[in-house]
């Protein structure tokens, strides 16, 4: 046990061989507090999976995958990238937390290593001075820039918006308000909530919002925020019709625990569902077949397909590049897949996305507003362009 | 120079050989233990020598992670870790005054307070904090030039904390240290010494925030932001875990415990990716990490500068360092102090 152990640290410590031509590397919340939402991990690692399985990896090179844990924290995440990169020699690195991103978004630029963040805050999203980071969708600011404009299409006026006292719930809303978008929809913002991001009760902030008597109330909060906006809300006579979440309110567990009181509460899409008809679907069904199990079925999961997707385009693209080779240089590999990754245009995703194209770093700038109904989110209206 | 001393700079300077070999993610590693161990040795001075059990030290880490990167980013080049600590005696002395009125429970729980205190001025000073967003911090500079590389953090940190541990060696060989100690075993017998317990006591808190402060002004610098949530309470319990599995009122017992906290994790997910059980580890990581502290309490309650002791007197080396109970040096300050009976 002792040698097993002193070997483990040493591999630890001493780093490793290469022991793939392609390695990705991918950090997520298996355990802590954003794991509701970890599908997002699983669904990159399963693409890749896919291909090694169904097509002999990328260009007849098995890819090497790593899903490691990073546990919401920030010193475990910032450990991670390092051993991606240094001891793993990744080619794509694909991480968690906005904070982590933050954190990391010089060193991933010193490095130059391709980095899909699962992050949608804008303060990562720069073509220009953040080169090798590439996002998967519209930042939480466009977002609620799509219900605004879905608002103002219905003939609506009056908004409130919610959000915890965290930097998820804090900063979009106030880029959005100094941004000076409501008002250029012709929209007045009457109120805005904030509260402690773990509130059990909320009933005082709902009686709030019903003497306001609003249009529509944003809410820029997680899952289990929103499970007790909406209990309370109905405790005191509010539709959940009044609500808009983002994308992290597709959640079951929201029409599951709430029943009647969750119906007609909308959140923004960007993914199609899991089990959608899409053609993506199909491949997601052949997976499972061969024996694999799909460890999260929802929206999540088809957000990490998606970004499996893309990641692979870009590393096949830059494969074809080096004449079907991959790389010896992992700096040259590197720099070469953030360059196909930059000049990837209308790529078929199944129908998970709009066609995606990442010459802004984000693939699609699109959602569409989905709707509890009959306890299942059913998509409402066409995609928006956020743009 | 003494035997701990001699010991002390030698595995420094192993260290830093081994920051040099062991590449990026190694460095990075030694990095995370030695910020630790300085954390550790703070909390030891305090907890350990001195008796009065802080759930604070998060709090003055994060404080001292915030002075460096605002002094950092100002240019203020190495004067900035200087800076961190100073700002956390300053913190210490704000909690200490207070605090320091209360006796063993009891000051605790007001550390437990200043620790929420600070953890919401975190959040909500916006204009010196940056709030919920977190303060992002330049790299550390030294004369001008700034660190790039994690080596580069590594060393400075391995430097600081050998300087760290002589410090406090000294200073454990000092009245000031000795009635430390005497604080700590009754503070009815300190008085009756002569010792102004109150003063003490404060001091002690007072060293113990300087070097917390320098520990998270090194947080600060690698982890380029300074963030509310990464000043949490679970890493105040972190920290006492430290000392504890390490040996309370060792030094080398702190130094060990860092270690043995910071790295077990990494251990445990490597020994998972070996037999291909991480995604079940990774689950009951936290289970598993707490499970072998309680085990580690129960069979060797005396920590792992106990077990280290053993460790070298098997091998027929004499050696000072142990436990909490120390006989000899109570036997040392009564004497100095003219004796207790």
């Amino acid at each position: 046990m002792k040698k097993l152990i002193a070997a483990a640290l040493a591999a630890g410590l001493l780093g490793s061989a290469r022991a793939a031509d392609i390695t990705v590397c991918i950090w997520g919340t298996i355990t802590g507090p954003d794991a509701l939402v970890n599908g997002m991990s699983y669904g990159p690692r399963d693409y890749f999976e896919f291909l090694n399985q169904t097509k002999g990896g990328i260009a007849g090179n098995k890819v090497k995958l790593l899903l490691l844990d990073g546990r919401y924290k920030l010193d475990e995440e910032l450990k991670i990238y390092r051993r991606c990169v240094d001891q793993e020699q990744a080619v794509y690195v694909n991480g968690w937390s906005t904070g982590s991103v933050k954190a990391l978004r010089d060193q991933i630029t010193q490095d130059k290593v391709p980095f899909m963040t699962q992050s949608y805050a804008s303060e990562v999203l720069d073509p220009q001075k953040l080169p090798y980071i590439f996002m998967a969708g519209p930042t939480y600011e466009q977002q609620m820039i799509i219900a605004l404009r879905d608002l103002a299409k219905s003939g609506g006026k009056n908004l409130v918006i919610m959000h915890p006292d965290n930097e998820y719930g804090r900063g979009p809303v106030n880029v959005v308000r100094q941004s000076k978008v409501i008002e250029g929809n012709g929209l007045t913002l009457q109120d805005t909530i904030e509260f402690p991001y773990d509130a059990q009760d909320l009933t005082a902030q709902m009686l709030r919002v019903k003497a306001k008597n609003p249009d529509m109330v944003y809410v820029q909060a997680s899952t289990p925020q929103l499970l007790v906006i909406l209990r309370d809300a109905a405790k005191v006579g509010l539709s959940a019709k009044k609500f808009v979440g983002n994308i992290y309110n597709i959640s079951p567990a929201i029409p599951e625990q709430l029943g009647a009181n969750a119906e007609g509460f909308r959140a923004i899409q960007v993914y199609s569902d899991f089990g959608s008809d899409i053609p993506a679907m199909a491949d997601i069904k052949a997976f499972e077949a061969k024996g694999n199990e799909i460890q999260k079925r929802d929206v999540y999961y088809m957000k990490g397909w998606f970004e499996g997707q893309v990641m692979a385009k870009a590393i096949e693209a830059a494969i074809a590049k080096n004449g079907g080779k991959v790389p010896d240089d992992i700096a040259a590999f590197r720099q070469s897949v953030r360059n196909e990754m930059e000049g990837l245009k209308d790529v078929d995703t199944g129908g998970i996305v709009p066609p995606a194209s990442y010459a802004n770093h984000q693939g699609s700038t699109q959602a569409r507003m989905a709707e509890i109904k009959g306890g299942k989110y059913v998509p409402v209206g066409d995609w928006i362009d956020a743009r | 120079m003494s035997r701990p001393v001699l010991a002390a700079v030698l595995l420094s300077v192993l260290a830093v050989i081994g920051t040099l070999l062991l590449g990026r993610f190694g460095a990075y590693m030694m990095h995370a233990v030695a910020i630790a161990a300085i954390g550790a040795l703070s909390l030891n001075l305090l907890t350990g020598f001195c008796g009065q059990i802080n759930f604070a030290q998060a709090g003055l880490l994060g404080v001292g992670a915030y002075a460096a990167g605002l002094a950092g980013n100002a240019g203020w080049d190495l004067l900035a870790l200087p800076v961190a600590g100073l700002a956390a005696v300053a913190t210490a002395v704000l909690i200490g005054l207070p605090a320091l009125r209360l006796r063993g429970l009891y000051f605790a729980i007001a550390t437990l307070a200043a620790q929420f205190i600070l953890e919401y001025l975190f959040k909500f000073a916006e204009p010196i904090t940056h709030g919920v967003s977190g303060l992002l911090i330049k790299p550390m500079t030294v004369f001008g030039r700034p660190i790039q590389a994690d080596q580069g953090y590594a060393i400075v940190a391995i430097t600081l904390l050998l300087a760290t541990f002589l410090v406090m060696h000294w200073l454990r060989r000092t009245d000031l240290g000795r009635s430390f100690l005497v604080v700590r075993e009754n503070e009815v017998v300190a008085k009756g010494m002569g010792i102004n317990v109150a003063r003490t006591k404060m001091l002690a808190f007072m060293i113990s925030g300087f070097f917390a402060g320098i520990a998270g002004g090194l947080i600060g610098f690698t982890a380029r932001l300074a963030h509310p949530e990464s000043f949490g309470m679970s890493l105040s319990v972190d920290y006492v875990a430290m000392i504890i599995v390490g040996g309370l009122g060792s030094m080398p017992g702190a130094v060990l415990g860092a270690g043995f906290i910071t790295l077990l994790p990494e251990a445990i997910q490597r020994l998972g990716e070996i037999f291909h059980i991480s995604d079940q580890l990774s689950a009951l990581r936290e289970m598993t990490f707490g499970l072998l502290i309680i085990l580690f309490l129960i069979f060797e309650g005396r920590g792992l500068s106990a077990i280290g002791s053993r460790l070298v007197s098997a091998r027929g080396w004499r050696t000072r360092q142990g436990g909490r109970a120390e006989p000899l040096e109570l036997q040392k300050i009564k004497s100095s102090q003219g004796g207790l009976e």
